[in-house]
């Protein structure tokens, strides 16, 4: 079968495609593949999944005969994060987890919450079902959550390594499902955030357990996220101080505690090991840029480079987070690690499979992926020709047990409808300027007396404070 | 299109060395003149410079006032034309609503108006002269109110904020810089061009200057906000601009912050005595919310309503909430219309509410029109902070308990139903840190007293309160002198 038959037929599919085969499809043969798909996807979940039903009858929709159609279907961004965080506060998981069956076909109703009184401990009552929620950092000050199932996300760390293979082209790069490379990344091994979970998950498949984390033993905390996300609302009402700390949280401050003390050793360790145990062998690596410069800083001044194997794999990004790096900061990171080959990506925890980025630094999205550019004033699809800027949204066709269809909170230009990227790949694809909307409003010397203070703190410093 | 901004400084216009600025929101952009050129002359090297203000009685400021605000007829004015047609781009308020503000502007210069700011804020005589005050003991005392050299950070959600800033400043004597928003850019700027055109030398026109540049420009901000330089900052708003500006205080530079704040309303179980009481208390309430597009601070934004929780309370409250929605929409034009830039992430977390609807009731919201969303518990919204465009919270209580204990020193005005629960209340919300109580409907409209703002006295606080002392020679003389053992 071809791969627009095959994506049209069942796009979860794509995880045995060779990856670069999805930049080489014709617009005609992507756009059938993606509307049969998107028919299907609507067809099996109309009936099935109580929020998209209550969607569709609003918006009149009953039939999907062109991709735009989908437009009127698609979630609001905030639609995983829509549950009241009173649920969370007064620890009504029964009624959570009611919310949460509305976004999914997976039956939750049966789940035994009796003894449940964090969200750590929903999510893994959840688990039991079959799906593997995925939270998000909270940074809004809510955390969205995400009905992910666990099969999804094998789909998902599958369909990252054939791009790492062949998105130079079919065996351009190392494929980690049949040659396993240590993971080493700084990060938690385990959590139920969407990169905690990618990176567990891609220990065993990718490092077949071979792994090295900054916190081999922790568990990355839900609980505490949302700390987190409710200490920034309640600052921003003035209210920090009232805000009630979850018994359950009080009785980890040791931990906590610990943890933070620990937290420059635990990253030396986490140094020394990296450049020791693994001095030589190809690796996967999944890190930062920022965090890349601090070791290849710190490495360069004691004389070491070229400390991994030449096959081995970076999976990088974000921006500086405030550091201003040197202009060849790239060049330093390179020379330190020993090797070029990285990938960086668009994504986000609502999103199966990312858009990797090219030469000339676009980001493209696979077929399996439907992108819009919406106005943003009117919520309507721009055309899908030329270039266009606006609001993205995206149609998810991956995820079979609930909508994948979200408005994004991203301004992005878009290309690649009708004419290729300068790299060569058929398909949408964003250019590297991406803002989020809430930036652009709040970023320009506006002063209004109206509005609440911002705040930011820790969470954990916060609740170290509290019950010290 | 493109506005130029000028630089106006002590009866200068500068329109030279021009930078480029957006307003993002309307895609309108503008340009003003490279401030750090100019820095030197802008501030007032000398302060006994303001001794010329001091030359002239308080009726020659009202006059001057008064011939101004005839020139500021927006019919005729052409530099308020062009302020009206960037503010048309940059500000939140509709052309209705700013055009009859914009014609509001003349009434604020009226001399009954300027010498009541006088007489009911400092007291005409204090800025007059030296005030003597009631003996106590041997000496005499006087007191006079001085200006003083002040930075003056401006909002640009209305533009009286900015009109109101230069009269108070003639009223005190003081010398403003005006740095004005990007919001906002023009208004004030055609306020004081308008003066430099009538009266170029004068001295109150000498004393004020207005100014645009980023806010948070290192360069020209570490300059100015220098005790040498100016004595007083008086910042309105944005609470990561007035953070940002904490990092130049230091003794001798007093920051008077009128800072971001939200309002909201209690309605007690009277307003459900019969259909017609509830009728007025919505149009009231719609009011609150609806003046100005909620673009002010002093708007309605989410509502206690003692309805009672339970079933038949949330009733009651949808009822309310209903009612509400449909006073709402049919505001008069002057006062509000559908917002013409509805906040996209507002849009998002209204339609998020539609997945969670056996929790909340929303009348309206599908499109710019505004919304009025009930809560079917005791909790507001989640996005509480985030309400403007015409979107308000109705949260149905039991009792008021809750909502008083909510009440923070972030809350400025809270209009309440029916004022017999105002009298009650008072007290414990002014504890709390509210900081005006009004009658229900009269949050954004009433503002009848020149007076407190934020919970203080911002003209009494621009100026300096001098005092003079005297004592009987002798006596002060023999304080220096050992007493001997007799």
């Amino acid at each position: 079968m071809d791969l627009g038959a095959a994506i049209a037929a069942n796009p979860q599919s794509f995880e045995n495609a060779r990856y670069n085969e999805g930049f080489e499809l014709s617009r005609a043969v992507r756009q059938d593949a993606q509307l049969a798909a998107l028919q299907m996807r609507f067809n099996n979940l109309k009936e099935r999944l109580p929020a998209l039903a209550k969607v569709a009858s609003e918006q009149g929709v009953s039939s999907i005969d062109s991709l735009d159609d989908a437009v009127p279907l698609l979630f609001p961004h905030t639609v995983y994060k829509s549950y009241p965080l009173s649920f969370l506060e007064q620890g009504r998981f029964d009624r959570l987890t009611k919310w949460l069956g509305s976004l999914t076909t997976v039956d939750v109703s049966k789940v035994d919450l009796s003894a449940i009184d964090t969200i750590d401990g929903w999510i893994g009552a959840l688990e039991k079902t079959g799906l593997a929620p995925i939270h998000t950092f909270g940074t809004s000050g809510k955390l969205s959550i995400i009905p992910r199932t666990k099969v999804q996300l094998r789909v998902t760390v599958q369909i990252n390594a054939r791009c790492i293979r062949d998105f130079h082209g079919v065996g351009s790069g190392p494929d980690l499902l049949t040659q396993p490379m240590p993971l080493i990344a700084p990060s938690y091994r385990y959590g139920a955030s969407s990169i905690a979970r990618g990176m567990n998950l891609m220990a065993d498949l990718y490092g077949k357990g071979e792994a090295l984390f900054l916190y081999p033993d922790a568990y990355f905390s839900a609980d505490v996220a949302s700390l987190a996300g409710r200490l920034r609302a309640a600052e921003a009402r003035g209210e920090a101080g009232q805000l009630e700390l979850p018994a359950s949280l009080i009785a980890r401050r040791a931990e906590f505690a610990a943890r933070e003390a620990q937290r420059g050793q635990d990253m030396d360790r986490f140094f020394d090991e990296a450049t020791q145990r693994y001095a030589g062998r190809d690796v996967f690596l999944f890190a930062v840029w920022p965090i890349l410069f601090e070791w290849a800083e710190e490495g360069l001044k004691r004389g070491i480079k070229n400390v991994f194997g030449p096959n081995s794999v970076l999976t990088t990004g974000g921006g500086s987070k405030g550091r201003v790096l040197p202009a060849d900061y790239k060049h330093q990171i390179f020379e330190f690690l020993g090797f070029e080959r990285h990938m960086e990506f668009f994504g986000m925890s609502e999103l199966m499979a990312n858009a990797p980025r090219c030469e000339h630094n676009c980001f493209h999205f696979p077929p399996v992926v439907i992108p819009f550019v919406l106005d943003p004033e009117t919520g309507q699809s721009l055309p899908r020709e030329g270039k266009q800027t606006g609001r993205l949204a995206l149609m998810d066709l991956l995820p079979d047990s609930y909508w994948g269809g979200f408005v994004t909170g991203d301004r992005v230009t878009m290309g690649g409808f009708d004419a290729p990227c300068e790299c060569g790949r058929t398909g949408p694809y964003l250019e590297a300027d991406i803002q989020r909307f809430s930036d652009l409003k709040n970023g320009d010397d506006k002063i209004n007396c109206a509005g609440a203070p911002e705040a930011h703190d820790r969470a954990v410093e916060f609740l170290l404070d509290r019950t010290s | 299109m493109s506005f130029s901004v000028p630089l106006l400084f002590r009866g200068a216009i500068i329109e030279s060395d021009a930078i480029e600025y957006g307003g993002r929101r309307g895609g309108a952009r503008f340009t003003a003149p490279d401030l750090s050129k100019h820095l030197d002359r802008l501030v007032l090297q000398r302060p006994s410079a303001l001794a010329e203000l001091y030359d002239m009685p308080f009726g020659e400021i009202v006059d001057f006032l008064h011939q101004l605000g005839q020139r500021l007829d927006p019919a005729k004015n052409t530099a308020l034309q062009e302020a009206f047609e960037l503010s048309r781009a940059t500000s939140g308020l509709s052309d209705s609503i700013l055009r009859y503000h914009y014609n509001m502007i003349p009434s604020y210069f009226l001399p009954e108006a300027v010498r009541a700011i006088a007489e009911r804020t400092i007291g005409l005589d204090y800025l007059e002269g030296w005030v003597e005050q009631p003996p106590m003991g041997a000496g005499s005392v006087r007191i006079r109110a001085i200006g003083a050299r002040a930075v003056h950070i401006i909002a640009g959600n209305v533009p009286v904020v900015g009109v109101t800033t230069v009269i108070r400043n003639a009223i005190t004597r003081s010398d403003a810089i005006i740095k004005t928003p990007s919001n906002d850019p023009l208004t004030t700027a055609a306020v004081v061009r308008t003066m430099i055109d009538m009266a170029q030398d004068h001295p109150i026109t000498k004393h004020v200057s207005v100014a645009y540049w980023k806010g948070g420009d290192q360069a020209i901000e570490q300059h100015l906000y220098d005790p040498r330089r100016i004595e007083k900052i008086i910042a309105w708003g944005g609470f990561a601009g007035i953070k940002h500006l904490t990092q130049y205080l230091q003794p001798g530079l007093d920051l008077i912050t009128l800072d971001p704040k939200h309002s909201g309303s209690l309605i007690g179980r009277e307003a459900f005595a019969d259909e017609r009481t509830l009728q007025a208390v919505a149009r009231r309430l719609a009011v609150d919310i609806g003046a100005m597009n909620q673009e002010g601070c002093v708007n309605a934004r989410v509502v206690h309503v003692e309805s009672g929780s339970d079933a038949e309370g949330i009733k009651r409250a949808e009822r309310l909430g209903q009612l509400t929605f449909e006073a709402l929409k049919a505001l008069p034009d002057h006062l509000s219309t559908p917002h013409k830039a509805f906040d996209g992430e507002l849009k998002a977390e209204l339609d998020a509410l539609s997945f969670v609807d056996d929790e909340y009731t929303v009348f309206g919201g599908k499109g710019n029109e505004g919304a009025i969303i009930v809560s079917r518990s005791e909790q507001p919204v989640d996005f509480a902070r985030m309400l403007a465009c015409r979107v308000a919270n109705i949260v149905p209580v039991d009792d008021l308990e809750t909502a008083i204990r909510s009440v923070n020193s972030y809350t400025q005005t809270i209009g309440i139903f029916p004022d017999s629960l105002k009298a009650k209340l008072r007290d414990r919300l002014a504890y709390q840190g509210a900081q005006r109580l009004v009658s229900l409907g009269g949050a954004a409209t009433l503002m009848q007293a020149p007076g407190p703002q934020d919970g203080i006295e911002p003209l009494r606080r621009m100026v300096k309160w001098i005092v003079d002392e005297n004592g009987d020679g002798d006596m002060l003389e023999a304080q220096a002198i050992v007493k001997s053992a007799e």
